[in-house]
């Protein structure tokens, strides 16, 4: 992959708006192609190469540099790349993991609530309701701001006019 | 060509007659029934049936074609524009999934977000209200207690109805989502406290709205998919109808009346005054089961049952449907 994901996903979806739709018979199969270009405007929000693909690049590209550096008495005036510290990023699978715990976490904190509403004081009830609903309104608004304008009625019908 | 010739073979049976299918076809619209025209020749009742087959991927499998099959039975004759049932099963051996057959009546379906309903004109929208609201009236006045619907469940009451459907999409929810969903938790913990008496139990159609009726010269010609037809408190099927994912645009329900006009002549045909409160109540109950549903798409999708690009499109919806329903609880409370 040499090519930015914005750029290649631009491309994937100019190419099926130009080149695929037109000359695809049937308004179900149309509206399937539209499907695909409105997921791959939704990918583009969200999506980039993965850390671990990075990773393993720079992995290698340490391990030469170290193998480089240790030949420097040998190399006199060479250009001899840097030992880069590798960042210990967790892959978006971790990230994902500890979202998904933190959500089921508050799930069972709001069951909790539900259950103990009418003992705990009035008061305090409020205010943990108000730091649950926080959470969830920047959550939803995150999730709406990083998605792609919906193209329900394209896909429906078949066409984009 | 196998399920036509397995088609014909049970028609004949069920017919006890030779019944000859002469076109099969299939419709692409829908996300759970598969719906088939079928052309066929020698049957008593019709030569042109449709048939819905509920299928293992299907968004709300497993199926059973009985609630539907059942309920467009005892509707017949009704107030209720149905299509006749003709027959039913829900043995695989037959046609592989649940299936039923019934009338395939005349009409088209405007579709809430196909466009082009804005140029619906004055006499067509009121005629197809008047049909819409007065229908929907005959369903809720329908007398289910001297059918075999009573059947499906027998100790309901006007005082668990609310709790029977929470419980219903509670339990799908623990089927359908793929992660935690605490505004699910905490919708439904609302709908918990704040669940109302219905006026009556009724036959609820589940699925009322802009895009499940045929329309023929401006007059409805019959209301479709009633999969999920239940009893129940018949505020849910306003609950349904008024949302706004329904309104084709316009600031009407169901793209066809205002909300006042609506509940007027609703009110006044099932002689009750519709309970504000309760009517929120089931908007909001509405908005879940649509993000319920969306979540059934996800799962749908992510088990890789079928990949009809539709399903993860659709998926995509959780979050805005569930931002309604925060801002509606935030107006609320």
């Amino acid at each position: 992959m040499n090519n930015s994901l914005p750029r290649l996903i631009d491309g994937m979806i100019a190419t099926l708006r130009r080149e695929v739709l037109p000359n695809l018979e049937g308004e179900f199969a149309r509206g399937q192609a539209i499907g695909i270009i409105y997921m791959l405007n939704s990918i583009q929000r969200r999506a980039s190469w993965s850390n671990r693909f990075f990773q393993e690049q720079l992995i290698a590209f340490s391990k030469a540099s170290k193998e480089l550096q240790a030949m420097a008495g040998e190399l006199p005036g060479a250009p001899l790349p840097g030992v880069t510290n590798i960042p210990d990023l967790p892959d978006e699978g971790a990230l994902e993991a500890r979202r998904n715990a933190g959500d089921e976490q508050l799930c069972h904190m709001i069951d909790w609530l539900a259950e103990r509403r009418d003992s705990l004081p009035a008061g305090v009830v409020a205010q943990v309701e108000t730091i649950l609903d926080n959470y969830l309104n920047r959550q939803l608004k995150w999730d709406i701001e990083t998605s792609a304008k919906p193209m329900f009625t394209e896909i429906s019908r078949g066409r984009e006019d | 060509m196998a399920l036509q010739a397995a088609i014909g073979d049970f028609l004949s049976k069920d017919a006890g007659r030779p019944i000859v299918i002469e076109r099969l076809q299939k419709f692409p619209a829908g996300f759970s029934w598969i719906t088939y025209g079928v052309k066929l020749r020698g049957h008593p009742r019709a030569d042109d049936m449709i048939l819905r087959i509920g299928p293992p991927y299907g968004l709300f499998a497993p199926y059973s074609a009985m609630p539907e099959f059942q309920s467009l039975s005892a509707l017949e004759g009704s107030g209720v524009p149905v299509p006749r049932a003709f027959a039913a099963s829900d043995d695989h051996s037959i046609l592989g999934a649940p299936f039923f057959f019934c009338e395939r009546v005349a009409g088209d379906t405007p579709l809430p977000w196909g466009g082009g309903d804005g140029a619906m004109n004055d006499a067509r929208r009121e005629s197809l209200a008047a049909d819409f609201i007065d229908s929907l009236a005959a369903l809720h006045n329908f007398d289910w207690r001297r059918t075999e619907l009573e059947q499906w469940d027998p100790s309901i009451t006007v005082d668990n109805a609310a709790d029977r459907q929470l419980d219903f999409w509670w339990e799908r929810f623990q089927r359908w989502a793929l992660r935690a969903h605490p505004m699910a938790h905490r919708t439904f913990a609302w709908l918990r406290r704040n669940k109302p008496r219905a006026p009556r139990v009724t036959l609820v159609h589940g699925d009322y709205r802009l895009g499940n009726f045929l329309e023929q010269d401006q007059r409805i010609s019959a209301i479709l998919d009633w999969e999920l037809v239940h009893l129940g408190d018949p505020t849910e099927d306003l609950g349904w109808a008024f949302l706004p994912q329904y309104r084709g645009g316009t600031r009407m329900v169901c793209a066809l009346a205002d909300e006042d006009a609506f509940l007027t002549r609703y009110q006044d045909k099932v002689g009750y005054k519709i309970d504000r409160a309760a009517l929120h109540f089931y908007i909001v109950f509405s908005l879940l089961k649509l993000a319920l549903t969306h979540m059934a798409a996800a799962r749908c999708f992510e088990d890789g049952l079928f990949n009809d690009m539709r399903m993860p499109a659709m998926a995509t919806q959780i979050g805005p449907v569930f931002r309604q329903i925060a801002k509606i609880m935030e107006r609320s409370s």
